[in-house]
């Protein structure tokens, strides 16, 4: 009998664990391919048996490639908010973003409970950055995810076609930290549409960067002035990983696994999903741990 | 050319194809830089949305007046409703962001971001219009889209950026909206945003810490005089990374000896002489740094430049045709 106790304790440690998410926050700036990144996302995801679902975040949103498991807009639509209460496109969405805010535990828990197990939401977010940086809309949704015991990452994209020099390169990491340190969370930097890219010569130096031949550059472009600063920026690119980016090219399977292997990694998928596993054996192999 | 007059999903190719073409022909030649005139200055306004730009901006206007300078006013936000202020040149005349919206059929931002597309292939004559009255113009305001990505990371923006600094004494001011960046972990974020800003333009900073009125931004100050004291008030305030957090604020003290920071209340118009002060500060810095670089590299980077721009316009005109793309699914 003792046995079937402690069988049974494992049975409840694994379903415990068994009741986790994960989530992406997609971000950056408008125009830096997040929407096509969910969707290409959401195609691989079905291509190699992988569950995923999509959840749209941007009550601006129009079009969509994918097939959306939540939506911000069956709350609240930004169209319904300018032309009910006579808002600008700004204070609309901030009305609409405080408003999923005022309904994470109605709402937002309800459309959760479908997404419980083990199962991986991808957060398409819209692109204005003073939701991340000036109010804490997005970081008290994420607060929440967390409680709802959901792993969360950040993914953060900017368009590969803006990085043409090192000054722009160190431009898009800061900008990078700066919705990095609100969310306080694992955070992957994506160089998006590198399918785009016509002359591709350039942005490995942003991709592997090499702090003192990057260095020497940004003081040749930057007055001499800045000497100091663009020496503390490139130790910083230097010492942390997180504020590096890695390339994503849509067309290539192996691009989106990359990256998707990266973010797994972030938000340690995989882990529980293995712990499940061995729990399950536990329970309905061995006769316990007595024989 | 009026983009409004023509509807219908051939005359857009045909108008795409249009823009792209004016677009081409905007070339900011070699031999602007020997036009260059030290007068005016242009100040662009740029800030996160909500932080008070275009009544800053308006403040900034009536100082002008008051204190005889002569000012000229431009327009670049196609969404907002009404302005306190009248502009010299407005996009709203030009580009009509609601129908644009519905003949491109975009939302809210493809909008706003198509009408400043729209506007940035017309805007070597905006920089002409200002050139010819260069003489009798002491400094050209500038305000832009409410939300500070559509203008600081889109390919119009740096166009229009990039065609005022090559032939104007060019300053970026960043608005800072003070009450929301007290707590210190928004303040960093704010100063990476304008660090951001710095490098990608590579102009003169100014920061304008806005609403001074309602909380004073004695503390911005003091954290950005002493790393010490902020590194201290970041660890009271949360219990983030402190590696990565100590790195930053050692780096961001480096970026606040570089650009200038001023406390201004566009409410109460406080703040004002101190920032012409810093704003005539940051273009004699531009004469001699900027400018002077921009001559050495003139004859360097020209091609460069040429073949950067064509990237851009190319960027351009796949977004129209994305656009196109769109409509033709629906």
């Amino acid at each position: 009998m003792a046995s079937c106790d402690i069988l049974s304790v494992l049975f409840g440690l694994g379903v415990w664990l068994a009741t986790m998410g994960y989530a992406q926050l997609v971000i950056g700036p408008a125009g830096s391919g997040k929407s096509t990144y969910c969707s290409s996302l959401y195609e691989h995801c079905e291509t190699v048996g992988r569950t995923m679902h999509v959840v749209n975040l941007d009550p601006a949103a129009e079009i969509f490639n994918y097939p959306v498991a939540m939506d911000i807009r069956e709350l609240v639509s930004l169209e319904d908010v300018m032309e009910e209460l006579g808002l600008g496109p700004n204070g609309g969405l901030m009305y609409c973003m405080e408003y999923l805010e005022d309904s994470l535990h109605d709402w937002v828990d309800e459309e959760l409970e479908n997404y419980r197990d083990d199962d991986y939401l991808i957060f398409d977010c819209p692109g204005q950055i003073e939701l991340f940086t000036h109010v804490p809309v997005l970081k008290n949704f994420v607060a929440h995810l967390q409680q709802k015991n959901f792993n969360v990452c950040v993914v953060y994209l900017l368009d590969s076609q803006f990085i043409t020099d090192v000054t722009k390169f160190i431009s898009g990491c800061m900008s990078s930290l700066s919705a990095m340190i609100q969310l306080e969370l694992p955070h992957v930097n994506i160089l998006s549409k590198m399918d785009l890219l016509q002359d591709k010569s350039n942005i490995d130096d942003y991709l592997d960067p090499n702090p003192r031949t990057l260095l020497a550059e940004l003081n040749k472009r930057m007055s001499p002035r800045f000497a100091k600063l663009n020496k503390a920026l490139m130790e910083m690119v230097g010492e942390y990983a997180m504020v590096n980016f890695i390339p994503l090219d849509i067309r290539k399977e192996r691009s989106i696994q990359y990256v998707l292997s990266q973010i797994d990694f972030c938000i340690q998928f995989g882990e529980e999903a293995d712990v499940k596993i061995k729990d399950e054996d536990e329970d309905f192999g061995d006769d316990g741990p007595d024989s | 050319m009026d983009p409004m007059e023509s509807s219908g999903e051939e005359n857009f190719e045909e108008e795409s194809h249009k823009l792209v073409d004016s677009l081409d022909k905007l070339r900011v030649d070699a031999s602007s830089s020997s036009n260059f005139k030290k007068k005016p200055i242009i100040i662009i306004v740029v800030g996160m949305a909500g932080s008070g730009k275009t009544s800053f901006l308006n403040r900034l206007i009536c100082h002008t007046f008051d204190s005889k300078s002569r000012g000229y006013v431009l327009n670049l936000d196609p969404a907002v409703m009404s302005l306190p202020f009248g502009a010299n040149i407005d996009i709203r005349d030009t580009v009509k962001y609601k129908e644009v919206m519905k003949q491109y059929n975009l939302g809210p931002n493809g909008g706003i971001l198509t009408s400043l597309n729209l506007f940035a292939t017309k805007f070597d004559e905006v920089v002409s219009v200002i050139e010819k009255r260069a003489d009798q113009l002491d400094y050209v305001l500038v305000d832009t889209p409410g939300q500070i990505e559509i203008f600081t990371w889109s390919a119009s923006g740096a166009i229009i950026t990039e065609a005022f600094a090559s032939t104007f004494p060019t300053i970026v001011t960043y608005v800072v909206d003070t009450p929301r960046s007290t707590s210190p972990i928004t303040f960093m974020s704010n100063m990476l945003y304008a660090c951001s800003i710095l490098y990608k333009t590579r102009l003169p900073l100014v920061l304008a810490f806005n609403k001074t009125d309602v909380a004073d931004h004695k503390f911005a100050l003091e954290w950005m005089d002493d790393f010490e004291v902020f590194q201290a008030a970041l660890q009271s305030d949360n219990t983030y990374t402190a590696t990565l957090a100590n790195s930053l604020s050692l780096a961001l003290f480096e970026f606040y000896r570089n650009i200038r920071s001023v406390g201004v209340s566009a409410i109460s118009g406080a703040g004002m002489d101190d920032f012409f002060k810093a704003i005539e500060a940051s273009a004699e810095e531009y004469m001699e740094t900027y400018k002077a670089d921009l001559d050495k590299r003139k004859a360097e980077k020209e091609q460069f430049e040429e073949e950067r721009r064509g990237k851009e316009m190319e960027k351009l005109r796949k977004d129209m045709e994305n656009i196109v793309c769109n409509l033709r699914t629906l």
